[in-house]
């Protein structure tokens, strides 16, 4: 490491440079590393190093019993633990033909909007901070924390709740919680305004974001773009009315959409969605209590359960967008294979990429945190 | 006794370059002070508007935490990079706190209480703000790294810019007072709240202290420090002491804007009941301590800057300097001179 090491004679004169982002850098979600080359200010060519992360989720699956992935599954997507919780419990229900009570049903859709709640205000707060306005990711993450609150009497965990499980949910919803839990919505939905004022109304703000990664429909499909990324393009798809699974067939919700397809417009689909979200919690606090029977069906002894052989796969709508399961089993006490289809693996490898290419420096991070990718989940 | 009293009245005369040292140790203890906890006052105050607490543990609620920062940074390791260069790299930082200290030789407190009072004070302070830059501009170039490269092109540039739209407003109260000497800047200024220049004055003055805010590479024009892209910028290679007094100018330069702006819009030692049926219940409150009010709404606005905007792009940043600011300026100081000549009633008459 000596300076005669760093001469830069030795390499043809050039416009252009490269500059690292991480794996640690603090425009950058999680240890993720992107590598931008750069001529100016402008970025010529974008590549995206996972694997400072890599804890190989889905070749651990394959070592444990069905019962046991359950506490695997969600460190795979922290902000966003619980529809991979869901989902996981919905492919190996799928697979061993089993079906979860109603009631637990509706308390699953709660938890899945919950965790969109405290997600949503997670991502914009990140993005926030990505140009400089710590205050509204402070808010978020202290928002966040009495969603979490809610979590943690509802399940005993604040992030990794561990409480769903093929055939249900472990035990019902406590006295009161729901009474708690409107209070919150009613407390987080005052709070929306002062979001707006701070931050999506915020005119620095909406120039700085404005125009920046933007991509058509046409792009956005082809990249296999989902979520609110997909719909700030202006395409309404949303597995949840779409595809419904769980009881969202029974539940009224706006699909939110944009038109620009830009970070602005990515943000303003998620700060919709919050209302929708408060908008469904709503629905679930009146008819939750009138839903009558168990949480869980009887499932065979845990330790002993060999599932049927077949394949299945099993998608939910997460916060960041299409989350799927694709089991396999061999009839096995233990999965064949799980592959998990993550939405970050998309959007925060192939797609930041592209849309890295013509950015100016500044936005980089800005890019990345539109898109709201998850790094533990891009590499599995 | 005797003795001891002749010889504080003659101090003075007899030892004049003591005495001004003294004078200058009076100045500069407690600005070094009030920037500790500036930056305290800045943790907390933004802590409350981000719904936490700010430090609370060093100390009664806190209050030692700036020393404690202290002690820790000058205990830390200077670390240079390999590929630096040792004596810029040291300079740097000193270029830049420098400026931000000399400025306040001509800074008057109070009527009279100045410690240098000299006819060109405004073009001095124009002088000396102008070569903080260099600190950071060498900081940038002698780090031999890219982040700290890129910050330190972008803070020149930006300065740059923004000097010409501060100077033009310095201009246009130069024009409104008539002389260069900011003792008589504030003087100019006597009558009260509505007699003060930032009225006659106001888009000067929201330029002036926009410009200042860019100037000092604070929130929403910290693109030179840049964190979610260039990490620190141009002091990224900086370590203990040696980043301790580039993060001592930057607030020094925090506080110095604050006076000017309160020096030159809003009259600086003046109390705002002048003339008012209000005046005789504050006429014993020195004027040092409505300086030092007025500093503390500038520095305030400071901190709610920074936690309520997020950063400017940096081509927005030139383009709101150089598209913006200064052509206001100009149309201004016309504007300014145009009512000094006619003798507009209630200034300038």
């Amino acid at each position: 490491m000596r300076p005669e090491n760093y001469q830069a004679k030795s390499h043809p004169p050039s416009n252009e440079y490269e500059l690292n982002f991480g794996p640690n850098h603090p425009g950058i979600e999680g240890n993720y590393a992107l590598r931008v080359k750069l001529r100016g200010d402008r970025v010529i060519e974008a590549r995206a190093d996972a694997g400072y992360l890599h804890r190989g989720f889905e070749k651990l699956m394959e070592g444990r019993l069905w019962i046991q992935n359950i506490a695997l599954v969600p460190r795979i997507c922290v902000p966003d633990p619980t529809p991979m919780e869901v989902c996981y419990s919905l492919s190996v229900e799928t697979l061993c033909v089993l079906e979860a009570p109603e009631r637990a049903q509706w308390i699953r859709v709660m938890q899945l909007e919950m965790s969109r709640l405290a997600a949503h205000l997670f991502a914009f707060g990140g993005h926030a901070a990505t140009t400089g306005l710590y205050t509204n990711m402070f808010w978020g993450v202290a928002d966040r924390d009495l969603i979490l609150d809610r979590f943690e009497e509802l399940t005993g965990g604040r992030v990794y709740s561990i409480y769903n499980l093929p055939g249900g949910v472990r035990r019902d919803v406590p006295d009161g919680f729901l009474e708690r839990l409107a209070a919150l919505l009613d407390y987080l939905e005052a709070r929306l305004e002062d979001y707006d004022n701070l931050f999506f109304r915020n005119q620095v703000f909406i120039r700085r974001a404005r125009d920046v990664g933007a991509m058509t429909r046409e792009q956005a499909l082809e990249w296999g773009v989902t979520g609110p990324n997909l719909r700030a393009t202006g395409l309404a798809f949303d597995v949840r009315r779409d595809d419904p699974y769980l009881i969202y067939d029974q539940l009224e919700f706006d699909v939110i959409t944009q038109q620009a397809g830009d970070a602005l417009a990515r943000n303003l689909v998620r700060r919709g969605e919050l209302k929708q979200s408060i908008r469904i919690l709503r629905q679930i606090i009146e008819r939750l209590p009138a839903v009558p029977g168990p949480v869980r069906v009887p499932i065979p002894n845990p330790l002993a359960w060999n599932a049927p052989a077949g394949e299945t796969y099993t998608r939910v709508e997460s916060s960041k967008g299409e989350l799927a399961y694709y089991v396999v089993s061999t009839g096995g006490d233990k999965p064949y294979r799980v592959q998990v289809r993550g939405p970050s693996a998309m959007h925060a490898v192939r797609v930041l990429e592209k849309l890295s290419v013509g950015a100016r420096l500044e936005d980089v991070a800005q890019i990345m945190f539109s898109l709201d990718a998850c790094p533990p989940e891009v590499d599995r | 006794m005797e003795a001891i009293t002749n010889f504080l009245v003659s101090f003075p005369t007899e030892f004049p370059v003591l005495w001004i040292l003294v004078r200058i140790v009076v100045i500069v203890l407690p600005l070094m002070l009030a920037v500790a906890y500036f930056t305290y006052a800045e943790r907390k105050i933004i802590g409350y508007m981000q719904v936490r607490l700010g430090p609370n543990r060093v100390g009664p609620k806190g209050w030692l935490q700036p020393i404690a920062d202290a002690v820790k940074l000058m205990f830390k390791e200077i670390i240079i990079p390999s590929g630096a260069n040792k004596f810029l790299f040291v300079l740097a930082p000193m270029l830049a706190l420098g400026p931000a200290l000399a400025a306040w030789a001509v800074l008057p407190f109070d009527d009279g209480m100045v410690l240098t009072d000299i006819n060109a004070g405004l073009l001095y302070i124009l002088a000396l703000t102008s070569v903080a830059v260099y600190g950071v501009i060498i900081a940038g170039w002698v780090s031999n790294s890219k982040y700290a490269f890129l910050g330190a092109i972008r803070s020149a540039a930006q300065i740059v810019s923004y000097e010409i739209a501060m100077g033009f407003a310095l201009v246009g109260v130069l024009v409104a007072a008539g002389s260069l000497n900011l003792s008589d800047i504030v003087r100019a200024q006597e009558g009260g709240l509505l007699h003060w220049f930032w009225l006659p004055l106001l888009p000067l003055f929201v330029i002036y202290f926009i410009s200042g805010v860019a100037e000092t590479n604070r929130a929403p024009f910290d693109v030179a420090e840049g964190e979610s892209e260039i990490v620190a910028g141009f002091h990224v290679e900086y370590s203990g002491m040696t980043f301790a007094v580039f993060f001592l100018a930057e607030y020094a330069n925090m506080i110095l804007i604050s006076a000017l702006t309160a020096l030159m819009f809003l009259g600086g030692w003046l109390s705002p009941f002048q003339g008012s049926f209000m005046e005789s219940w504050f006429t014993w409150v020195p004027g040092i301590i409505w300086f030092f009010l007025k500093i503390l709404i500038f520095g305030f606005l400071f901190l709610w800057f920074r936690a309520t905007f997020p950063r400017y792009r940096y081509d927005q940043i030139m383009r709101l300097g150089w598209k913006v600011f200064i052509p206001i300026t100009i149309v201004w100081i016309l504007v300014v001179a145009v009512a000094v000549v006619y003798k507009f009633p209630i200034w300038f008459d």
